[in-house]
């Protein structure tokens, strides 16, 4: 190798070191991924007692990696990679076989966990005196099973749930979801979520789970949004794949316009609504339905013929509560995560007819609050 | 600090070129000394501690070593060197097998061993062995005292081989402590050397032992045999990349400041047989062994029944020294078993075999033998022997289909990278056309390497036992 030659490496080299290291002391930090959809790590100045235990350095090197230049063209270009090198997965999410249908894994629970798990919900019926029904959302990898890699493993085979049926005592009523939801729009290409269609195919079987006939209504399903990139996306790095479309159904205002929505964000009753539109702007588009997360909301429609249900909830049913305001008089979501009130206290004090517990698999199996269900 | 995180390549490695370069020749040991303190403490603060006494007890030994020679006292120089090799075996003993012996005495009804809890300093089996040799070879007269604590202090800590090897040796570096050639011809080929282990760790060894993580997670009665073949055969290559690739770049960087270290692998799966494996994978240390320890035992030049303690021994101790662990402890008996049979007999016979024939039975030797190292749990790795010998949940099953499937072009380019091809491929090239690809895959390997370090899911440092 020639001095010049050798010269000529070694700028290359420390260029693209120099370069980047300097870029990244000079760029300002970013607080948010709206890519990934989460907040980044930010700097913090060393102490005496970070330096000593070593935390400043752990902290330091989540730093830099969430802050690195070009962070998010770093992580698409080895999405990109690992798919050119033939794999299906990445990050944990599996990449259909026509590169547009993102699957997040799912884990199976052992045995005991199940069981245990299922024995809250055994524990609620116990303690209530109002009829529990209780259901499981198929995940996206049942139902789109053809979609996915062949042979793929960690995903819902459906065994769970076959599993979590005879768990259930003689005071759970079980509804069975598997056979309720079929099609080609039930669940978003890029989240884990049901769509507006899947919700009101799982909103049907639920309803003759539970004795009712399902509300029939008219409206057309209206287009909100047609940009949505949903949290399996966010994990992917997959940034070739097409964004979702996202609907809504049931309009506020006309002939169901005595639907009022009542949210209790912070413990106070607050005027909801059951689609906060400000959330399409935003990189979290579901939570377009209901805005989001909350300990406790409340949904009236005095028109309803049904009485009062309680839904315990994830996020899967915001995008079905519509579907059941239709149906009931009063549509109580509680969310055992933000919500610590005695559940058989509230279904006593509000006079609560009939309670649905209603996970999707992956929530259901993951939890940590589940035991609250016996309190 | 590890070589493979974005910090390192981009923050630390620019300052370190950058102060070393600006500094004086003659403050150019201490100013790595400085930095490889830094790089050292970056993990474990409070273990720069141990450097320090490191540097100085072996220093205080070279010198003591030294002058008891000089004055011809043979006894007080024997003296010392015992002393310097309890001190480094008793700093060992001390932090990494301490727990690892009061965890198992209570077994046999000996609990009088507290437990103490202590995080093992990162790359202790190597420092502690290259500053042993230190004295022995002063005493040998194979190397000379250094009397400059600070030219001694960067041997102890040199950053780029502190963690994770090459074990080297003082007597191979003496000279160039104190006086090494900079050039830029010797930089660049550095920075070859080190793009090579970069791509070796983050492009293939990462990647490789997300592969393995799978099967090691999988429970052992449902393993079938062709999955616990894939696993182990994601291991082994996992591990070759990802060390050899720590040793490139090892070599590398310390080409980038000015050293040339021995090599430390030499195409060890090309190897036919157990004997053949340990002269062409980490070579350092197999050497460190022959020398400090096998050959001090008489070596190969004694009765049979001394030849079988001598090699027993000599396994025992390698196999130990890559973690205080029953599993590495098998693992080394495994090794000094099977190359007492090839030295006994089964070399000859192997020799009269086809080619390919010895290739099939030294990996399949191997890849025994890191299955054993592998698997912590005994019970956990029955299972796993069981499944590879046929005796697991059936010979394959539609995971291990899906994952031989996702994994075989890694797998086909990780092979071909085992081998000497792609050297030999890249020497043949005319001269126009590696000057013209050198560049493109420098800044190739780059570009890729940081994006998978940018969404560094899977990154592991698999040396933190040693």
């Amino acid at each position: 190798m020639s001095k010049r030659y050798s010269i000529f490496l070694t700028a290359l080299f420390c260029l693209f070191l120099f370069g980047f290291g300097a870029l990244h002391l000079a760029l300002p930090d970013r607080t948010f991924s709206e890519q990934e959809n989460r907040n980044l790590a930010q700097f913090k100045a060393p102490t005496a007692k970070t330096l000593q235990s070593g935390k400043f350095m752990e902290d330091f090197q989540d730093y830099v990696t969430d802050q690195f230049p070009l962070r998010d063209s770093f992580v698409a270009l080895k999405a990109l990679t690992e798919r050119g090198l033939g794999k299906r997965e990445n990050n944990g999410v599996y990449l259909s076989r026509d590169g547009q249908t993102l699957f997040a894994q799912f884990t199976a629970p052992s045995k005991d966990d199940l069981a245990q798990r299922v024995g809250y919900v055994n524990k609620l019926a116990d303690n209530l005196s109002v009829p529990v029904y209780f259901s499981l959302i198929p995940d996206k990898s049942r139902l789109w099973a053809d979609r996915l890699p062949a042979n793929a493993p960690r995903v819902d085979d459906g065994s769970t749930i076959a599993a979590a049926e005879p768990l259930c005592s003689d005071q759970v009523c079980w509804i069975d979801l598997s056979g309720a939801l079929h099609g080609d729009d039930i669940f978003y290409r890029t989240d884990h979520h049901w769509t507006t269609m899947g919700a009101y195919q799982g909103y049907l079987g639920l309803s003759s789970g539970m004795g009712g006939s399902g509300a029939v209504f008219d409206y057309p399903y209206v287009l909100r949004s047609d940009s949505f990139y949903g949290t399996t996306w966010s994990s992917s790095g997959a940034s070739w794949v097409k964004p979702d479309e996202l609907y809504s159904v049931i309009p506020e205002g006309g002939e169901y316009g005595r639907i009022t929505v009542t949210s209790y964000r912070d413990g106070a009753p607050e005027a909801g609504s059951l689609y906060d539109e400000s959330f399409l702007e935003k990189k979290d588009k579901y939570s377009f339905f209901l805005g989001g997360n909350q300990p406790l909301c409340v949904i009236s429609n005095p028109d309803a013929k049904g009485g009062k249900l309680l839904v315990v909830r994830d996020s899967y049913s915001d995008a079905l509560a519509p579907f059941l305001a239709l149906e009931f008089q009063e549509v109580h979501l509680f969310d055992l995560r933000y919500n610590r009130t005695s559940l058989k206290q509230y279904v006593e004090e509000n006079g609560i007819g009939q309670v649905l517990v209603l996970y999707s698999l992956a929530n259901f199996t993951t939890d940590g609050n589940l035991f609250l269900l016996g309190r | 600090m590890v070589f493979s995180s974005l910090y390192f390549l981009f923050l630390y490695l620019p300052a370190v070129l950058a102060a070393y370069y600006l500094a004086p020749l003659r403050w150019r040991n201490a100013v790595l000394l400085v930095l490889n303190l830094i790089f050292y403490g970056w993990g474990e603060p409070v273990y720069i501690l141990i450097m320090f006494a490191s540097i100085a007890i072996d220093y205080t030994h070279g010198m003591l070593v030294a002058r008891a020679k000089q004055h011809g006292n043979d006894k007080a120089a024997r003296l010392a060197v015992a002393s310097s090799v309890i001190f480094n075996l008793g700093l060992l003993f001390f932090f990494k097998y301490w727990d690892f012996i009061a965890g198992s005495l209570p077994a046999i009804g000996l609990g009088f061993m507290p437990k103490l809890g202590l995080e093992l300093p990162i790359g202790i089996s190597f420092y502690t062995f290259q500053t042993m040799s230190y004295t022995i070879d002063v005493y040998r007269g194979d190397a000379r005292e250094q009397r400059n604590i600070v030219t001694f202090g960067t041997f102890v800590t040199l950053f780029p081989q502190l963690i994770a090897g090459p074990i080297i040796k003082y007597k191979d570096l003496d000279g160039q402590l104190e006086q090494r050639n900079h050039t830029v011809e010797r930089f660049a080929s550095g920075i070859q050397r080190f793009m090579v282990g970069l791509g070796k760790k983050v492009l293939l060894a990462n990647r490789l032992g997300a592969l393995w993580d799978v099967y090691l997670a999988t429970p052992g009665a449902d393993l079938t045999t062709l999955g616990a073949w894939l696993g182990i055969l994601a291991f082994t290559l996992q591990l070759y990349f990802d060390f050899s690739g720590y040793s490139d770049m090892a070599i590398g960087l310390g080409r980038m400041l000015g050293f040339e270290f021995l090599e430390n692998f030499n195409y060890p799966y090309l190897a036919k047989s157990a004997t053949e494996f340990w002269r062409r994978w980490h070579i350092s240390l197999g050497t460190w062994f022959r020398e400090y320890l096998y050959i001090p035992l008489g070596g190969n030049r004694v009765g049979k029944a001394r030849l079988v303690f001598n090699l027993m021994l000599v396994w025992a101790a390698t196999g130990i020294w890559h973690g205080a662990s029953w599993n590495f402890l098998i693992w080394g008996l495994f090794y000094g078993v099977i190359i007492l049979i090839e030295k006994l007999f089964l070399l000859r016979q192997l020799d009269k075999l086809p080619g390919w024939a010895g290739h099939v039975y030294g990996l399949f030797v191997v890849m025994v033998g890191w299955a054993i190292f592998a698997v912590e749990d005994f019970t956990a790795l029955g299972l796993y022997l069981k499944a590879m010998f046929g005796f697991g949940a059936g010979l394959m099953d539609n995971t291990c289909l899906y994952y031989f499937r996702d994994y075989l072009p890694t797998l086909v380019l990780a092979a071909v990278g085992s081998t000497p091809v792609v050297a030999a491929l890249w020497r043949k090239l005319p001269e126009r056309a590696w000057k013209a690809a050198l560049p493109v895959l420098i800044l190739a390997g780059l570009i890729w390497s940081t994006a998978y370090l940018v969404d560094g899911s899977y990154n592991p440092f698999l040396y933190f036992r040693f």
